[in-house]
């Protein structure tokens, strides 16, 4: 059976790409941004603390493993959604779930990136922290197609898993040169 | 969707970011006004389809940063005086074990002094001198042992290389007694060297050099230090150490 794109006539497929453009664009220039004022800005060393934690990097680490617990409640609600889990049938709120999960796993991330670039900037003395600041730079463009793209009718069924599962593994990679380093060097402390 | 919510999300989550890093900015103690590239980043952040223009401003206006921006070294002292801010880095000992664990690190910083030693416990070791720029580290020492690290958030986190190895490291502030220890005396006209590091977790890992005036000195493992007493027997001799400590400038 032919797949949708080869029923369609050719300009259909033109204009997937078309749609997706200017999102991958607009995503890779945030990337790009942040990566440019991450090597450019001289880190500070300086960062806000929050009571109750023993340090930033602490701080960080908690923050962003809160993040990718949601990003895996995110990956989660949408394999339910898409019917992938076998004998759950998706409840009605489980798009709500979804939807919120991932903008807490987002405004986590957020602070977490900020205090990232302004007091240790883009870094790569070690391989670790070059595929941090790397990938911590593409998680945000990345984010930043899925957001896009949401709102774009007549894309192809792929694209969306596809672009979800490319945030969800960036985030995961970002969080285990980060958060998960930092617990297993300096024990899992408040 | 009736509203975009994605978008909303998006900017929601851009302007939290521009919000934490001008209160960051505000809270950093340097002559830099608030205008500085924070407003290029944020506005290619929120960046939305019709905002690209701003976009391609905010290189540039990222890319001169460098030439107007004061390192934010005005004066370390200045730093501990912010309330808002994590404890100063500008004068504290950092130590901890290297990437790999083969060995230790400690740097000690007072002010724009600083002094490092790493250490395997054998032959490997090196005391090292420099520079603080920023928050940055740049240090030498003898037979091409080099030091580059940078230090803020508690902790020193670089590269050192002392004779031909090269470890990665990302040390944390410890306090005493922890840190960092050097003793020297004089025995029979030839100047021994020795450095201690001791950890939080109460090991040490200390060389000695038998003949630190040399352009080249080796070194082997020193004797354990009595961290209580500062002493170190290595036979007959008694070596009293001296903490390197970058809070109260002892040993600088």
């Amino acid at each position: 059976m032919a797949t949708r794109q080869d029923a369609l006539p050719p300009t259909r497929a033109n204009s997937t790409a078309a749609k997706l453009v200017v999102p991958c664009l607009i995503g890779a220039l945030v990337a790009l941004t942040l990566g440019i004022y991450g090597k450019l800005h001289s880190p500070t060393g300086i960062a806000i603390n929050i009571a109750g934690f023993s340090s930033p990097g602490s701080v960080k680490s908690w923050l962003a493993t809160g993040a990718t617990v949601f990003a895996v409640i995110q990956v989660g609600s949408a394999l339910v959604m898409y019917g992938k889990v076998p004998r759950v049938t998706a409840p009605s709120w489980i798009g709500g779930l979804h939807r919120w999960s991932g903008r807490i796993a987002f405004l986590l991330a957020v602070p977490v990136a900020i205090h990232c670039l302004y007091a240790l900037g883009f870094q790569h003395y070690s391989t670790r922290v070059l595929i941090h600041s790397l990938l911590g730079c593409a998680f945000f463009g990345a984010f930043t197609v899925k957001m896009l793209i949401l709102p774009k009718r007549e894309l192809p069924g792929w694209v969306l898993p596809v672009v979800g599962a490319v945030v969800f593994t960036v985030l995961v990679l970002v969080w285990f040169t980060s958060a998960y380093w930092f617990f297993s060097t300096f024990g899992i402390k408040r | 969707m009736r509203r975009n919510t994605p978008l909303i999300t998006l900017l929601t989550g851009a302007g939290l970011g521009v919000a934490l890093l001008i209160s960051s900015m505000l809270a950093t103690p340097s002559s830099k006004p608030a205008s500085y590239s924070a407003p290029a980043a944020s506005t290619s952040a929120s960046t939305s389809a019709p905002a690209a223009p701003a976009s391609p401003t905010a290189a540039p206006a990222a890319a001169s940063s460098p030439a107007t921006e004061p390192s934010p070294v005005l004066s370390p002292a200045a730093v501990p005086s912010q309330p808002t801010v994590t404890k100063s880095p500008a004068k504290a000992t950092y130590a901890g074990r290297v990437g790999g664990g083969g060995g230790s690190v400690a740097v000690s910083i007072h002010g724009k002094q600083v002094i490092a030693y790493v250490c395997n416990g054998s032959t490997v070791e090196a005391w090292l001198k420099g520079t603080v720029d920023g928050n940055r580290l740049v240090m030498t020492g003898k037979n091409h042992a080099r030091l580059s690290a940078t230090y803020g958030y508690g902790k020193v986190s670089g590269d050192v290389v002392a004779h031909g190895t090269d470890y990665s490291f990302s040390v944390p502030v410890v306090s005493k007694p922890s840190g960092l220890y050097r003793a020297t005396a004089v025995v029979r006209g030839a100047t021994i060297k020795a450095g201690w590091i001791v950890l939080p977790d109460g090991s040490q890992v200390g060389s000695l050099e038998p003949a630190s005036d040399s352009s080249d000195p080796s070194a082997t493992g020193a004797p354990e230090l009595d961290v209580a007493t500062g002493t170190a027997r290595a036979g007959d001799l008694v070596l009293q150490a001296v903490p390197v400590d970058g809070v109260t400038g002892s040993g600088f």
